[in-house]
C-alpha cells in the first residue's frame, strides 16, 4: 500500500481539455471518490492514474515513486474495470492468478493467495468456472478479487458499481467499503452517483468540465459547498439568482426579501438554502408563502414553496396522521422559516444552476 | 423462416452439387483417344495420379505453395488487421477500403503488373543495374518466389479482413486488464489477444488456404511453363489433353486434400481456444 500525489495533472485534447490541473494527495489507506457529472474528467483522470492515457502535463506519484511516464504494466495498480474486462478464456481462478504469474509468485504460494482472495469475496468453488457462468454480481467480486490479491500500491476502481442491480449495488458498496478498511487499500474510486461516493469515501473531490470544484468530507462538502456547484450536485439544494442588500438580507431576482448568514458579498453570488432546513410554520416567525404543491413521498414530504413570485422547495419527515400539518394542501398559507445562518451566499459560474428556480 | 433458404439452397443444389456430382462421375469413367471417353466405374485415374511422380510433385509444390502464403499472409496480417481493428479515427473506413483495393484488379491484370515489376527487363531489374547492383539481371519472375509473392498480394485482404473483424470483438478493456496486472505488451499478446482472436485465425487460414490451394492465374503467369500447380493441372488435363476423366480425377484429389487439411487445421485451432 502507499500514498498516491497528483500534482498539476492535466490532459488536453486538440479541441478540449479533459482534466485541468488537478492536485490531490491520497493518504495510505484513504478511500477517495472522485466525482461529477459525465464528462467531468474523472474517469480520465483515473486512467491516467493506471497508464491508460498520457498526461498533458503534471505529475503522478505512487507510494513516492514519479510514475507519470511509466507504462501501465509498471505501476503496481490494481483496477476495477467498469465492464469488469475479464478473460472470458479463463477461468475465475486464471483470472486472479494472472496478476501473480507476471510477478513471478511461485506457484504454490500462488495457488494459496487466489483460494484466500476467493474466500474474501465469497468465491469459494467457483474457481474452476469460466467467467460467462457466473452471474454480474458474481462477476463483479471476480474482478475486484483479481486486482486485490497482487496487493496493489493503490486500487481504482472504475464505477466498478453501475452494472449492477439497485438491491445489489447497496450491499456491494458495504463489502468494498469494508474490504478496503480491513486491507487498509488506498483507494481512487470514480462515480456519478454522489449517494455512492459520499458512503463509500473517506474523501470526495467533486470535478465539473476538468476542473476540481471542492476537495473535502461528505460532511464539509454538504454543510459547506465552496460554490453554487457543489452546493446542487452534492444534496438537493435551492439554489436562487438575486443581489444581496444589507448584510443578512437578499433580494431574489422575483423580488422577495429573504434572510441569509451576513457576508461579504461578491456580485452574481447565488443564495444556497438545503430543502430540509426549512421550517414551515402555523404562526410565528416566518416569511408568509404560499404551497403550489405537496408531494408525498412515504417518509418524506416536498413542499414546493412561493414566496412572492420566489420558488422553494421544503422537505420535511412526513407529520403522523392526526397533526395538522398532515391536511396541508396546494394553495394554503403558511410560514417559512430558516435560521439565517443556513442561507449562505456563495460564488456561481455561468452554467452552474442545474435547475434555475430563480 | 425456412423458405428464406429457399433461393441459396437451389442455387447451391442447381450450380454447385449437381455439376460436382456430374465431375465425379465422369472421374469414374475411362479415357478413350477417339471417343474422349468411355462409361465405366473405376478408380484407376486416381490411383495414376497418386502413382505419378510428376502429380505427386505437383500436388507437393500446391501444398507448399499455399502453406508458405498462408502462414506470410498469418504473419503480416495479423499486426495489420490489429492496428485496423483498433484504429478509433475517422480514417478507419478509408483504411478498410484501401485494405480491399487490391481485390478490385483482377487476377490477370495484377499478375501481369508483377510481371512487368519482376522480370529480366522489369522495373526491379533495371533498378538493380542502374545502380551497379547486379551485372545479369536477377531472375525473379518464373520463380516459386514470385509465385508466392503474388498469391500473397491477393490473400492477404481476406486475412486481414478476417482477423481484423475478430480482433474488433475482443474489448479493449481485456487488454488494458493484462497491462494493469503486469503484463507487458508481448505477454498480453500472447496470454489474451491470441487466444481470444484464434477463430479468426483459424477462419482467416482456413479462407486463405483453400484461395491458395486453387490458385490458377498466379502460378500461371508468374511462375511461367515449368511451374505446376494443381489447377492449372486440371485445366491441362480438361483442355489441352482433352482428358475429362484423369482431369476430373485430379480435381476431385485437389478437393479431398484440401478439405481434409482444413477440418483438420480447424479442428486443432478449434480445441486450442477451447481450452486455454
Amino acid at each position: 500500500m502507499g500514498t498516491l500525489t497528483l500534482d498539476g495533472l492535466c490532459r488536453r485534447y486538440a479541441t478540449t481539455t479533459a482534466v485541468e490541473r488537478v492536485d490531490l494527495e491520497v493518504a495510505e489507506g484513504e478511500f477517495v471518490a472522485l466525482l461529477g457529472p459525465s464528462g467531468c474528467g474523472k474517469t480520465t483522470t483515473l486512467r491516467m492514474v493506471a497508464g491508460f492515457v498520457a498526461p498533458s502535463s503534471g505529475r503522478i506519484l505512487i507510494a513516492g515513486r514519479d510514475v507519470t511516464h511509466a507504462p501501465p504494466h509498471g505501476r503496481d495498480t490494481g483496477m476495477v474495470f467498469q465492464s469488469y474486462a475479464l478473460f472470458p478464456h479463463m477461468t475465475v481462478g486464471e483470472n486472479v492468478a494472472f496478476g501473480l504469474e507476471m510477478r513471478k509468485v511461485a506457484r504454490a504460494e500462488r495457488d494459496a493467495r487466489v483460494r484466500e482472495v476467493l474466500r474474501l469475496a465469497r468465491l469459494d468453488g467457483l474457481g474452476d468456472r469460466l467467467p460467462r457462468q457466473l452471474s454480474g454480481g458474481q462477476q463483479q467480486r471476480v474482478a475486484l478479487a483479481r486486482a486485490l490479491v497482487v496487493n496493489p500500491a493503490v486500487f481504482l476502481l472504475d464505477e466498478p458499481l453501475s452494472n449492477l442491480d439497485a438491491k445489489l449495488r447497496a450491499e456491494v458498496r458495504i463489502e468494498i467499503r469494508a474490504l478496503q478498511q480491513r486491507l487498509g487499500l488506498t483507494t481512487l474510486f470514480v462515480t456519478h452517483d454522489q449517494e455512492e461516493a459520499l458512503t463509500m469515501a473517506d474523501r470526495l473531490v467533486v470535478m465539473e468540465r476538468g476542473r476540481v470544484r471542492q476537495i473535502g468530507t461528505a460532511e464539509a462538502l454538504y454543510e459547506r459547498p465552496a460554490d453554487a456547484f457543489v452546493a446542487g450536485f452534492i444534496g438537493r439544494c435551492n439554489l436562487l439568482r438575486g443581489t444581496p442588500e444589507a448584510p443578512g438580507q437578499f433580494r431574489t431576482a422575483s423580488g422577495a426579501l429573504l434572510p441569509c448568514l451576513p457576508q461579504p458579498a461578491r456580485p452574481g453570488d447565488i443564495l444556497a438554502l438545503r430543502p430540509e432546513r426549512i421550517a414551515l410554520r402555523a404562526a410565528g416567525d416566518g416569511l408568509p408563502a404560499r404551497l403550489a404543491a405537496v408531494t408525498y413521498l412515504g417518509a418524506q414530504t416536498e413542499y414546493h414553496l412561493d414566496l412572492a413570485g420566489t420558488r422553494l422547495v421544503a422537505v420535511a419527515p412526513t407529520p403522523a396522521e392526526g397533526d395538522a400539518r398532515r391536511g396541508l394542501a396546494p394553495g394554503d398559507a403558511v410560514l417559512a422559516h430558516w435560521d439565517p445562518a443556513e442561507a449562505r451566499l456563495l460564488p456561481a459560474e455561468p452554467g452552474d444552476l442545474l435547475d434555475d428556480q430563480a | 423462416m425456412a423458405a428464406l433458404l429457399l433461393p441459396a439452397t437451389l442455387l447451391v443444389l442447381g450450380l454447385l452439387v449437381a455439376p460436382m456430382a456430374m465431375l465425379f462421375r465422369i472421374s469414374l469413367n475411362q479415357y478413350d483417344a477417339a471417343l474422349m471417353m468411355r462409361e465405366a466405374l473405376s478408380a484407376e485415374n486416381y490411383l495414376r495420379a497418386l502413382a505419378d511422380p510428376y502429380y505427386r510433385e505437383v500436388l507437393g509444390t500446391t501444398l507448399g505453395v499455399a502453406f508458405s502464403c498462408t502462414l506470410l499472409a498469418l504473419l503480416i496480417g495479423f499486426p495489420a488487421a490489429y492496428w485496423l481493428a483498433r484504429m478509433e479515427s475517422r480514417w478507419k473506413s478509408l483504411a478498410t477500403i484501401l485494405t480491399l483495393f487490391p481485390l478490385l484488379v483482377g487476377n490477370v491484370v495484377r499478375a501481369a503488373g508483377w510481371m512487368a515489376l519482376l522480370g529480366r527487363d522489369g522495373a526491379i531489374n533495371a533498378g538493380l543495374f542502374g545502380l551497379g547492383l547486379v551485372a545479369e539481371p536477377w531472375p525473379m519472375l518464373y520463380t516459386t518466389g514470385a509465385v508466392i509473392v503474388g498469391i500473397l498480394a491477393v490473400v492477404a485482404p481476406y486475412m486481414i479482413l478476417t482477423l481484423a473483424a475478430v480482433i474488433e470483438s475482443i474489448p479493449r478493456g481485456v487488454e488494458e486488464a493484462a497491462a494493469n496486472l503486469g503484463a507487458g505488451p508481448m505477454t498480453a499478446f500472447r496470454r489474451v489477444v491470441l487466444p481470444l482472436a484464434l477463430p479468426g485465425v483459424a477462419a482467416g487460414c482456413v479462407l486463405v488456404f483453400i484461395l491458395c490451394m486453387n490458385a490458377y492465374a498466379t502460378p500461371v503467369l508468374l511462375g511461367g511453363p515449368q511451374f505446376k500447380m494443381m489447377a492449372p493441372a486440371v485445366y491441362d488435363q480438361f483442355v489441352r489433353g482433352t482428358n475429362w476423366p484423369f482431369g476430373a480425377a485430379l480435381a476431385f484429389l485437389l478437393l479431398i486434400v484440401t478439405l481434409v487439411l482444413t477440418i483438420i487445421g480447424s479442428t486443432i485451432l478449434a480445441g486450442r481456444s477451447r481450452s486455454r
